[in-house]
């Protein structure tokens, strides 16, 4: 499903889900600081690392992602009490399910910042982008069949749900990486 | 789980989306490092972008007419804004949207500067980045819904946390516009650290003078509720609507306090005081200082006394050792008879579980509380005599029977005469007193004690009737019948345990049979015991074997050397698991008394009743058992037989039942119920009430617990003469007040007796006074008693050894004195809840511990002090009175000051504490005022930057203070003129002037220690949801425009908490502070974000995955429709529910699947054709 090709021009994408507390206010610190991280790392404000639908991992993988961190606030420490707890939580879960789909676990990263800790935050953000680049592009093979019927599932109104989205085994159309949207 | 518009292809759903995307330049914080114009075109690529601007400066009024303009005349619905973090301007662009007639939760903020500009370099992969992001919003917003703000009423009452002089101030300035205050402060008193300064710099006015005004206008605002001693537990709600619960501690002072000072003189207790940095020591009923508001004087207690806790009668041990390390003997008399009815007794045969749990333990040996009990008793009886009981409190017609004169009995017979009830105890021996009498050798406890004891105990009013035995000389029912004599409301059944069990081995029974014909080869120890105490035949053999290692085992041992026998313990474990006391233990070998471990007896031998020997096995230790000490094993093969003419079991005791046949019979007629026993033939009762099976019977004592101790007994005496006023009360059976101990009476006392004193392993070492003893070798010869008891001298030198845990100790002294009747020892905390709209958080600082920068040698050196010391010396009201001096006594001839200690130090806080400089030329100017030593400052950096401060710094250097530009590397002793060390101190630094080495020789060095954030900075951090900034101080909203707000909304800081300020910064940010409360008072309602979770009830398929996961319970369920609802009001929008719902039917307002996706879809898509063709043309 992967080739170790790597294209010189790839630069890895991260997507980060901060909570909007401790992680994002860290994130700004870093900032105000000026302490440089990697602009491979987009991040995503959502109120509590508790929002984090698995969904939202998975589809920013499909999207092309290569990498994805989750952070919230430390544990004890969550300004919805125990949120933090319920995406620790579901990142075990998903991390399993990534394996067993053949992405490597590590693209995946569930970490604690707390508003104080700009200086944390850089580290993890660099330290995802040397993980990113080492496990390089994640080639995950995109079937524009799959996907239209993905549309049209989650689309539709709920009367007229058409069947469910025929996977296919192992790809039936390669596509090249440029279809992708790999920059 | 997601179901709604997120798609492949990035394109928004919402055909009707007109997107105005402005990229703003900041100057050149963002331009510097961004393509702007390169964001620009392509966020004018996107899907739904209808214009795409870019602007110097966005939040400007210029920039925020753009989008207004648009909004107004190009149909622009939704705004992007490309900025800095959201945090910082979001509020300004949705005004400027709503001014222009858009919902304001159609804008949303790309954060291109804090998490773009600002942290990367590389300036292709900048824009790049800040094209995704501003395209990943621009995704996002298209999606977006208008949304309503929640309006919700301000409760005009305002929260203030820290009573120092930031909420002080602020409490005046809220209270005088006439609003509520509830000021909360976790001391005695309020006045924070300002209370301790003498002089504040620059004006050099005297802080008392301008502060205490300040503390008693709180005391008289009458919209000031002022709550000492308090902690906030627990915040809920949102702004305008806090629900606050604050646990107010018990003070042990009501408001009836006269504050006169009486109580002072009879307390025993000193301790260092907190308030004068441990230099001069006070009470432990105190107040802080003379200007302390409240003026109600407290009790400290940091927990129980252990010795306290530990003692089933909850024996004030602590307060009556303190007092007789006063020489208060009369006192401690009386405060052991206020729990204890047989004091004289327990003096001398008590366990003293008191002891097991002294604290002493941890540095040496126990205090002698026992000892010193038996002390103050017998003083009492030399130079107090007769003591009466005090009355009883009430009279009530019904009256009690107590079986047995036991302790139990008898405790149980004092607690309820003194209750007012007509008490009869019925004996079945002439003598009184129960295992006390037939048991307790005389050698032990002299029957002059006993009798003292219940003498003291007929002056109740309590009827003896001895020799009368239960089941021969009455029966059960005669006492609850109306026959003359009897008709009792109760009985307590206290009859003991007197029956020893046998060994159960061959040859044991015939020999006890034989007793009957007048052998004497085996016998019990109980039986032993009696017949020696009452006075019966009893013989004696030649060579004893005593069987068990119990306290009956060496009782019946120590007798059996007094009737002159050659004595062996037998037992089957080891010494370690032996359960009889360590005294006993050493006085038995100390009289001859032989031990033999790891052996049991099998077979007696012998005929007809007289014994010669005993076939023993040996044994090993195994396995632990239930009781958890290791279980005894038999060797096999290891039989051997020893030599002994009497043996004497003392393994355990059963209690008799003899008298109970006729009359359980009849109970089994009567259906009211009737007694049950366990396994171990012992009567059950109740735990809590000591209620038998029977309504009118309750029990306690070695009936109930086989056989125990004589304290044990008496506690439960005492529970039962509660539980029966109880129910003779008609009271239910529940809430009792008498005394159970805790599983670990020492929890909580782990490292020190209390947080002024050393650790146990840094105490000094005190021996026990040894309890002087008549030698052994005469001793043995009778049964007069064996210990001495201790002189004046010895118990005082004995009771000095207290370490007063917990603070008080419980005297009751200041109770007894206080005229106002103020003092209430059973003081508990409360928890009182309130409702406010708003809160300040002023909890202020502690200062750096000067300890971690070892080579300035605090603590090593008497001479070094912390500021805060030399501030509480230089103070008229400190512990020199304001005098300079040296530990010595005498003034110092050179004094250094040694700046940034722990401040702008990278190993410890690399911040500066901003008023060090100023308050060390202050120390300055008062040594110079006060002393004619030379003053010398170290500095880093001289910073007096405030008004007036420079002049002042000016001031001092004329008066002659030398001031040397170097951080000081060590201070260590120097050499005096003697050669000893210690004399003087050498300060060591380097002069960066002269660059030279300098070592300068002072008496005296204050450290000019650093504010740090306090220890529990992160427990109030979680308690009101605030952050903290990397130096551990609590983070402001914004550095530079918002230093007083928080990012909880409603939540607000002052002072010291926030960083670290002088008074006047402190007191203009309370100010500051002060004003926004009343700000939003004024406007009276509050917006609240509309980000709440919403369920769509055509979805919800009823599974209640939702409930268990709402931590605010917001989330109720509606069985009928089979669907999950929202409560907005208790939602606050956390999107947890939203994230786990399996089938999606919940959505989270400003965070719905559907946006985070567009968002993410946004961020992730190719950049287009041709922007990349613009970015390469550049």
């Amino acid at each position: 499903m992967r080739e170790p090709t790597t294209h010189p021009e790839w630069q890895p994408r991260v997507v980060a889900f901060l909570c909007n507390w401790c992680s994002y206010t860290g994130a700004d610190l870093a900032g105000i600081s000026r302490l440089p991280w990697s602009p491979a790392v987009h991040i995503v404000r959502v109120m509590c690392s508790g929002r984090l639908d698995p969904t939202f991992v998975v589809r920013a993988f499909r999207m092309g992602a290569d990498g994805v961190i989750v952070s919230g606030c430390h544990p004890g420490d969550c300004h919805y009490q125990k949120g933090n707890y319920k995406a620790l939580r579901r990142v075990h879960l998903l991390k399993r399910l990534l394996a067993d789909f053949g992405v490597e676990p590590e693209r995946l990263r569930l970490v604690w910042v707390s508003a104080s800790e700009g200086g944390a935050w850089a580290k993890i953000a660099n330290e995802m982008e040397a993980t990113v680049r080492r496990l390089g592009p994640l080639r995950l093979e995109p079937d524009p069949r799959r996907d239209e019927a993905c549309i049209a599932y989650e689309t539709a109104p709920e009367a007229e749900i058409p069947p469910g989205p025929p996977f296919s085994k192992g790809g039936a159309e390669v596509s090249s990486s440029a279809e992708r949207g790999v920059s | 789980m997601s179901r709604g518009n997120g798609n492949g292809n990035g394109a928004p759903q919402n055909g009707d989306a007109r997107v105005g995307v402005y990229v703003c330049h900041c100057g050149v914080n963002i331009s510097s490092t961004v393509d702007v114009e390169a964001v620009r075109d392509v966020c004018a690529s996107r899907p739904g972008v209808v214009c795409s601007r870019d602007y110097k400066f966005m939040c400007s009024n210029a920039g925020q007419d753009l989008i207004k303009k648009d909004i107004l005349e190009n149909g622009v619905n939704r705004v992007v804004v490309a900025a800095c973090s959201p945090l910082m301007h979001e509020l300004t662009f949705r005004a400027a949207a709503e001014e222009a007639g858009l919902n304001p939760y159609l804008v949303q903020i790309a954060n291109i500067r804090e998490q773009c500009a600002w942290v990367h370099d590389d300036r292709e992969r900048a824009t790049a980045k800040a094209s995704s992001l501003a395209s990943g919003a621009a995704a996002r917003v298209a999606l977006h819904r208008p949304l309503e703000a929640m309006k919700a009423d301000v409760n005009p009452a305002t929260l203030i946390v820290g009573a120092g002089i930031a909420g002080i101030q602020a409490a005046l300035e809220i209270a005088e516009a006439g609003h509520d205050v509830y000021l909360v402060e976790k001391q005695s008193t309020i006045g924070g650290q300002m209370a301790k300064f003498d002089k504040t710099f620059p004006t050099l006015d005297c802080a008392a003078c301008i502060l205490t005004p300040k503390m008693v206008s709180i005391s008289h605002r009458k919209n000031i509720h002022l709550m000492t001693l308090s902690e906030v537990e627990s915040v809920d709600g949102f702004v305008g609507n806090f629900k606050v619960a604050v646990r107010r501690k018990a003070r042990y002072v009501t408001d009836a306090c006269t504050a006169c000072g009486e109580c002072l003189k009879v307390c025993p207790v000193r301790v260092p005081s907190p308030f004068e940095e441990l230099q001069a020591d006070r009470t432990a009923i105190h107040k802080e200082f003379p200007q302390a508001i409240p003026s109600t004087f407290v009790i400290e207690k940091q927990g129980r006394p252990p010795c306290r806790q530990a003692c089933p009668v909850h024996q004030d041990a602590a307060g009556y050792v303190s007092l007789v390390a006063e020489g208060r003997f009369a006192e401690a008399a009386k405060l052991i008879r206020r729990q204890n009815p047989l004091p004289s007794i327990c003096g001398r045969v008590c366990y003293a579980a008191c002891e097991e749990a002294c604290n002493r333990q941890s540095v040496d040996k126990p205090v002698a509380i026992r000892d010193l009990k038996r002390f103050v008793i017998d003083w009492e009886r030399k130079h107090v005599g007769e003591v009466e009981p005090p009355p009883p409190e009430n009279r009530h017609p019904e009256s009690v029977a107590v079986i047995g004169s036991g302790p139990a009995g008898l405790t149980c017979a004092f607690d309820l005469a003194r209750k007012g009830y007509t008490v009869t105890v019925f004996e079945k021996h002439k003598k009184l007193g129960g295992m006390l009498a037939v048991g307790l050798p005389g050698y032990r406890c002299p029957r002059e004690e006993v009798e003292r004891d219940l003498a003291y105990i007929r002056k109740t009013g309590v009827e003896f009737r001895s020799g009368m035995e239960l089941g021969v000389d009455f029966a059960m029912e005669d006492l609850l019948s109306d026959r003359p004599g009897f008709g009792f409301d109760a009985v307590f059944l206290g009859i003991g345990a007197h029956r020893g069990l046998k060994m159960g081995i061959e040859g044991e029974d015939v020999a006890l049979e034989a007793r009957k014909r007048g052998a004497f080869g085996v016998i019990t120890g109980v039986d032993y015991l009696r017949h020696l105490n009452l006075g019966l035949p009893q013989e004696t053999g030649k060579k004893v074997a005593i069987v068990g290692g119990g306290n009956t085992a060496l009782d019946a041992a120590r007798a059996a050397r007094r009737e002159g026998a050659e004595v062996t313990v037998l037992y089957r474990r080891t010494r370690e698991e032996m359960p009889c006391e360590e005294d006993e233990f050493d006085d038995a070998v100390a009289e001859g008394v032989r031990f033999e471990y790891l052996v049991l007896p099998i077979k007696v031998l012998g005929e007809d009743g007289s014994v010669n020997g005993l076939e023993c096995l040996k044994m090993e230790l195994g396995e632990p058992d239930a009781s958890g000490r290791p279980r005894p094993v038999p060797i096999t093969g290891s039989e051997h037989v020893k030599e002994f003419d009497q043996v004497i079991p003392a393994i355990s005791q059963r209690p008799i039942w003899r008298w109970l046949k006729n009359w359980s019979t009849q109970a089994e007629a009567d259906p009211s119920g009737h007694l049950s026993f366990t396994p171990w033939e012992t009567l059950k009762v109740d735990p809590d009430s000591m209620r038998s099976g029977h309504p009118k019977i309750f029990g306690g004592g070695d009936v109930v617990l086989g056989p125990s101790t004589i304290v044990e007994s008496m506690g439960q005496g005492r529970r039962a003469a509660e539980a029966i006023d109880k129910q003779l009360r008609a009271l239910p059976l529940e809430d009792f007040h008498t005394y159970v101990p805790p599983r670990d009476p020492r929890e909580g006392f782990e490292e020190r007796p209390h947080s002024y004193a050393p650790r146990y392993d840094e105490t000094p070492l005190a021996p026990r006074t040894p309890m002087p003893k008549r030698p052994p070798e005469i001793r043995v010869g009778d049964y007069q008693p064996v210990d001495l008891g201790y002189s004046e001298e010895q118990a005082r030198a004995e009771a000095s050894r207290c370490l007063k845990c917990g603070v008080c100790v419980e005297c009751y002294e200041c109770e007894r004195v206080c005229e106002p009747g103020a003092v209430l020892h059973e003081m508990t905390d409360t928890v009182k809840e309130i409702e406010v709209g708003q809160i300040l958080v002023s909890t202020g600082y502690q200062t750096f511990d000067a300890r971690k920068m070892m080579q300035y040698g605090y603590g090593l050196y008497d001479n070094v002090l912390t500021s805060l010391e030399f501030e509480r010396m230089v103070s008229s009201t400190g512990p020199t009175g304001g005098k300079v001096l040296c530990k010595n006594g005498l003034p110092p001839r050179a004094v250094g000051i040694v700046h940034c200690v722990g401040s702008r130090d990278e190993n410890h806080h690399p911040y500066c504490s901003r008023v060090c400089c100023m308050y060390a030329l202050k120390f300055a100017h008062l040594v110079n005022d006060r002393t004619d030593a030379d003053v010398y400052q170290f500095y880093i950096d001289m910073r007096t930057f405030g008004k007036g401060y420079e002049e002042f710094y000016r001031h001092v250097l004329e008066e002659g203070t030398t001031v040397i530009r170097g951080k000081v590397a060590e201070v260590v002793p120097a050499r005096g003129s003697n050669g000893g060390l210690g004399e003087h101190l050498l300060i060591r630094c380097e002069d960066t002037m002269i660059g030279r080495f300098r070592e300068i020789p002072v008496d005296m060095v204050v450290l000019c220690n650093a504010l740090e954030a306090r220890e529990d900075a992160s427990e109030v951090r979680r308690t009101f949801s605030l952050s903290r900034s990397p130096d551990g101080f609590f983070m402001e909203r914004h550095p530079k425009l918002d230093p007083v707000g928080t990012t909880t909304d409603g939540v607000y800081l002052a002072g010291c908490c926030q960083g670290p300020k002088d008074i006047p910064d402190t007191v203009a940010q309370a100010q500051a502070a002060a004003a926004r409360v009343l700000g939003m008072i004024a406007k009276g309602q509050t917006l609240i974000d509309p980000v709440r979770a919403e369920v769509d009830a055509k979805y919800c398929s009823g599974c209640k995955t939702c409930l268990d996961l709402c931590p605010y319970a917001a989330i109720s369920f509606d069985g009928e429709a089979n669907v999950a609802a929202v409560n907005e009001a208790l939602c606050k929008g956390c999107g947890t529910c939203v994230a786990a719902c399996p089938a999606s039917a919940i959505t989270g307002a400003g965070f719905t699947d559907a946006q985070v996706l567009a968002e993410l879809e946004g961020i992730l898509a190719p950049p287009p054709e041709t922007t990349t063709a613009a970015t390469e043309m550049r």
